[in-house]
C-alpha cells in the first residue's frame, strides 16, 4: 500500500520530470527554427546584395543613355527651358473653345504613360525611335532636377491637344518594348559581368 | 550496561542481540559541562545554515518567479549561427549608388573518389558550363585525388544548373569576389583589388585597412551622374582631337569635395591588366596612370591666375596697375614673348584676359622671388597634396630660384603641378581666399574643414571679376555656357621632352568656375597632346579644346547641382563682375 505522502511525492516527481522534458523539446524546436530563420535571413541578405549589384549594373548611365536613345529620345534640358520661379512662366493664352474639358498639361516629369494616354489607340504606329516633334526635354529618368523644369512654354500654350495626340502613340509602345526587352537582357547581363570578372582573374 | 536491559520490551528477542538502550543518557560531571558548552555552538551553526538556505530560496524565487528582475547572463543566450565574418565594405557614391561591392560566388570542385562515372560527369559538365575542355575535366575526375577545382566563380545561374544535374561528388565552395558595376567609369577613383582582396589602386588601396572587416559602406564625395557627364565630355574632346589622354575634375570650391574625377585613358577595374580592344596602343601602365592626382604637368597659362592673385594680394600691383608688354623679354638664352599679345602697355586685368606672358613675367618680378615662393607654399603648390589615394604626385620646381625662374613660373612654365593641386588652389582664389584640402569622402552638411586663409577676401573678389573677364572678352570665349556666369582661365603649354619644349606637343587646359557671382563649383579639364581638326580651324589650343568641353560639362551638370541660370546681361550681375577700373569703358575683345 502506498501512503499518501509517498503518492504526493511521486506525482510531484512525475510532473516536474514531464515538464522538464516538455520544455527541453520545446526549446530545441525553437532553436532549430531560429537557426533556420537566421539562415534564411542570411540567404535573403545575400540575394539582396546580388540584386543591389545587378540593379547598379543595369542602371549604368551609359546603358540608360542607350535605352533612352532607342526608346525615349530625351535630350538634356536646354538652359532656356529652365525657369527658376513660377513668375517666370508666361500665362497660357486663352484656349480656343472646345467641347471636351481641357486635358492635363503634359509636363516634363510625367514621362511615364498616364492611364489617360495609354487608352488612346496606337493606330498610327509611330516608330518608337522617332521622337515626337516636340518631345519634352528631360535629363534622365531617375535623376532629380532641383531647378524647376518646365517645357518651353510655346508648344504647350498654343496646341495642347495636338501635343497630347502626337506624344501619346509613341509613349506606350516605347515603354512596352522596354519592359518586354528587360528580363532577357537582365538575366544575361550579370552573368556576363561575373563571367568577365572570373576570366580576368 | 545492566541497567539498559530493563527497558527492553520485546521478550522474544534473544538476549545477546539486544540493542543498546535508547533512553537518553544524562551524563554528569565533566561530560555534562562539555555538553552544555556545545549547545550554543550548535545553535549558531543551525542559524547559519538556516540563513544560507533562506538566501538560496530567496534567490531561487527571484530568478524563477520574478521575470525581468535580473538580466539573463550572457552565457545562457542562445547563439545558433555565428555572424558571418565581415567582408570588405561597399563603396557608394554621395547619393548612395553602389560603386563597389563584395559578392559571394560559388566555385565548383569535385571529389574524384566519389565520382561514379567520370566520363558521364565530364560530358554533362562540359555541356552545362561554358569554357571547359572535356578531356581536361575527364583527366581531373580520374586523377584519384580527393579535391580538384572544376571551375572558379560560377554565376548563380551556372551554379543552379550544376545543382540540377544532381551528380554526386560535386561540391561548391563559396568564395568572395569584388564587383564594380560601373566598370571603367570610376576606374581611377575606386581602383580595384587583387588576389586576396588587397586594394591595389584608388580608394580600394588608399583606404584598404578601413575597408577591411567593416560593415557599413564608405561614402565617397563623387556624384555618379557628374562623373558620367565629365567622363563623356572628356572622352569626346580626347576623341575629337585624337589626344593622348585627358584629365578632368569637378570640385566643390567651398568644401574641397571632389564630385567627379576622370583620367583618360582608363581601365576596367574588373580586369585591369588587359588591353582595350578599341585602343590597343594604350599600354596597361598608361591606362592605370591617374593623370589627375599622380601626373604633374607644366600647366602653362592657367598658372597665371596665381601670379596675378599674389601680385594683387601682396600689394605689388593693383587692379589699375600697368605693365609694358610691347616687346619680348630677352634674358640669358630665353626669350619671353606673347602668343595672343597686344604689344602695348596692358593693365593687370588685360594681362590676364589676353594671357600675356610678358605681363605676367613682370608681375612676378614685381612680387619677387621670396614672396612668390611664400605664396606658392601657401597655395599648397610647393608640396604634395593630401588625398585619400596613394597615387599622389609631387610638384617639381627648380631647386635654385633664379630671376628667369621667377619670370617663367609667373606664366606657368618651369614648375609642374598635379591638376588636383591646381584645382584646390584655384578654389581658394575664388571662394573668398580659404584653402581647404581636397577630399574624396563625402562631408556631412556644414562639415567643411576650417581651412587656411591664403589671400584676402578682397583679392578673391578681384579674382572672380578677372576670371569672368577672361571668359567674356579674353581667351575663354569658347566656353559658351550662357546663364551660368562662368569664369575661368585657359592654359596652353608646350610639353617638355627631355630638356626641351616640344613645339607641336601641347597640353591644353581650362579651369572654369561657376557661377562667378557666388562661386560654387570648379571644373578643370586638361587635354594631353590634342591635334587640331577641321572643326577647330587648325587650332589645338585650350580655347578650342578644353574650354568648350568645360562649357558643355557645366551646361549639363548645373541643373543637377541646383545652380539656376540667370540673365547674364542684367545690370546687377554685370556691375558686380566688372572691375571698377573698367566699368563704363569699351573693352577690346581678344
Amino acid at each position: 500500500m502506498i501512503r499518501l505522502p509517498t503518492l504526493f511525492w511521486l506525482i510531484i516527481v512525475a510532473t516536474t520530470g514531464f515538464a522538464m522534458f516538455a520544455i527541453k523539446y520545446q526549446v530545441q524546436g525553437l532553436a532549430d527554427r531560429l537557426t533556420r530563420t537566421v539562415k534564411q535571413a542570411d540567404d535573403v541578405e545575400r540575394d539582396i546584395r546580388v540584386l543591389d549589384a545587378e540593379w547598379a549594373y543595369l542602371n549604368r548611365p551609359d546603358a540608360l543613355a542607350q535605352m533612352n536613345q532607342r526608346f525615349l529620345s530625351l535630350v538634356p534640358i536646354a538652359t532656356k527651358q529652365l525657369r527658376t520661379s513660377v513668375a517666370d512662366i508666361p500665362m497660357r493664352p486663352a484656349p480656343p473653345p472646345l467641347p471636351p474639358p481641357p486635358p492635363p498639361v503634359v509636363t516634363v516629369a510625367a514621362t511615364a504613360p498616364t492611364p489617360d494616354a495609354a487608352t488612346i489607340p496606337a493606330g498610327n504606329s509611330t516608330p518608337p525611335a522617332v521622337a515626337p516633334p516636340d518631345a519634352p526635354a528631360q535629363v534622365r529618368l531617375d535623376e532629380p532636377v532641383s531647378a524647376v523644369a518646365t517645357e518651353s512654354p510655346n508648344p504647350v500654350a498654343t496646341t495642347p491637344h495636338e501635343k497630347r495626340i502626337a506624344a501619346a502613340p509613341a509613349r506606350p509602345t516605347a515603354v512596352k518594348t522596354a519592359s518586354r526587352q528587360a528580363p532577357t537582357h537582365r538575366a544575361a547581363s550579370l552573368n556576363e559581368l561575373i563571367a568577365q570578372i572570373t576570366e580576368s582573374r | 550496561m545492566s541497567a539498559a536491559f530493563q527497558f527492553d520490551d520485546n521478550p522474544c528477542r534473544p538476549r545477546h542481540f539486544k540493542p543498546p538502550p535508547c533512553m537518553p543518557v544524562v551524563p554528569d560531571g565533566p561530560a555534562k559541562r562539555a555538553l552544555d558548552g556545545c549547545r550554543p555552538r550548535l545553535l549558531i551553526m543551525s542559524l547559519a545554515f538556516i540563513i544560507a538556505f533562506v538566501v538560496i530560496a530567496g534567490r531561487l524565487i527571484q530568478v524563477t518567479l520574478l521575470p525581468g528582475s535580473i538580466t539573463v547572463p550572457r552565457i545562457a543566450r542562445f547563439d545558433p549561427v555565428p555572424p558571418p565574418p565581415p567582408g570588405r565594405a561597399d563603396i557608394v557614391d554621395r547619393n548612395g549608388k553602389l560603386l563597389a561591392t563584395t559578392l559571394e560566388s560559388p566555385s565548383l570542385y569535385a571529389n574524384p573518389r566519389q565520382i561514379i562515372d567520370a566520363a558521364d560527369v565530364a560530358q554533362k559538365l562540359v555541356a552545362t558550363l561554358p569554357g571547359l575542355n572535356r578531356n581536361e575535366v575527364y583527366a581531373k575526375l580520374t586523377s584519384g585525388k580527393g579535391f580538384v577545382w572544376i571551375k572558379r566563380h560560377l554565376t548563380p545561374d551556372q551554379a543552379y544548373a550544376v545543382n540540377q544535374l544532381g551528380l554526386p561528388g560535386l561540391q561548391f565552395q563559396h568564395e568572395e569576389r569584388r564587383v564594380y558595376p560601373y566598370g571603367a567609369l570610376l576606374s581611377h577613383v575606386v581602383g580595384f583589388t587583387g588576389i586576396d582582396d588587397n586594394g591595389e589602386a584608388g580608394i580600394e588601396r588608399g583606404l584598404d585597412s578601413s575597408l577591411r572587416g567593416r560593415q557599413e559602406s564608405v561614402q565617397l564625395s563623387i556624384d555618379l551622374r557628374l562623373q558620367y557627364i565629365l567622363h563623356e565630355e572628356l572622352a569626346r574632346v580626347v576623341d575629337d582631337f585624337t589626344a593622348r589622354g585627358g584629365a578632368g575634375l569637378i570640385m566643390n570650391v567651398n568644401t574641397g569635395e571632389i564630385l567627379a574625377m576622370v583620367s583618360l585613358p582608363d581601365f576596367d577595374p574588373s580586369h585591369p591588366d588587359t588591353l582595350d580592344p578599341r585602343h590597343p596602343e594604350w599600354t596597361v601602365a598608361e591606362r592605370m596612370f591617374n593623370r589627375v592626382t599622380l601626373g604633374d604637368y607644366e600647366i602653362g597659362s592657367v598658372f597665371k591666375i596665381f601670379t596675378t592673385a599674389m601680385g594683387l594680394d601682396s600689394g605689388a600691383t593693383s587692379m589699375t596697375g600697368r605693365f609694358d608688354a610691347t616687346y619680348p623679354i630677352h634674358i640669358g638664352r630665353f626669350t619671353i614673348s606673347d602668343y595672343h599679345g597686344k604689344h602695348r602697355w596692358e593693365t593687370v586685368p588685360e594681362i590676364l584676359m589676353y594671357s600675356s606672358n610678358i605681363g605676367e613675367a613682370k608681375i612676378a618680378l614685381a612680387v619677387g622671388a621670396d614672396r612668390q615662393q611664400e605664396y606658392l607654399r601657401r597655395f599648397g603648390l610647393m608640396s604634395a597634396p593630401t588625398l585619400e589615394l596613394k597615387e599622389i604626385g609631387r610638384p617639381h620646381y627648380p631647386a635654385k630660384w633664379r630671376e628667369v625662374n621667377v619670370m617663367t613660373i609667373g606664366f606657368g612654365h618651369g614648375i609642374s603641378e598635379t591638376p588636383l593641386q591646381i584645382a584646390s588652389a584655384g578654389s581658394a582664389l575664388v571662394n573668398g581666399g580659404i584653402l581647404r584640402p581636397a577630399t574624396l569622402l563625402k562631408l556631412p552638411p556644414g562639415g567643411a574643414p576650417q581651412g587656411t586663409r591664403v589671400i584676402s577676401a578682397e583679392t578673391s573678389d578681384h579674382m572672380r571679376k578677372l576670371l569672368r573677364m577672361v571668359v567674356l572678352y579674353g581667351t575663354g570665349e569658347m566656353v559658351d555656357a550662357p546663364g551660368y556666369v562662368v569664369g575661368g582661365k585657359t592654359g596652353t603649354a608646350d610639353k617638355v621632352e627631355g630638356k626641351h619644349y616640344a613645339e607641336r606637343k601641347l597640353l591644353s587646359s581650362f579651369l572654369g568656375v561657376f557661377p562667378m557671382t557666388a562661386p560654387k563649383y570648379l571644373v578643370l579639364v586638361m587635354v594631353d597632346e590634342p591635334h587640331p581638326n577641321k572643326s577647330s580651324h587648325g587650332y589645338a589650343t585650350a580655347g578650342w579644346t578644353a574650354a568648350p568641353a568645360v562649357g558643355r560639362t557645366i551646361v549639363r551638370i548645373a541643373p543637377l547641382l541646383g545652380v539656376q541660370p540667370v540673365d547674364e546681361s542684367s545690370p546687377s550681375i554685370v556691375q558686380a563682375l566688372t572691375p571698377e577700373s573698367m566699368q563704363g569703358k569699351r573693352i577690346e575683345a581678344y
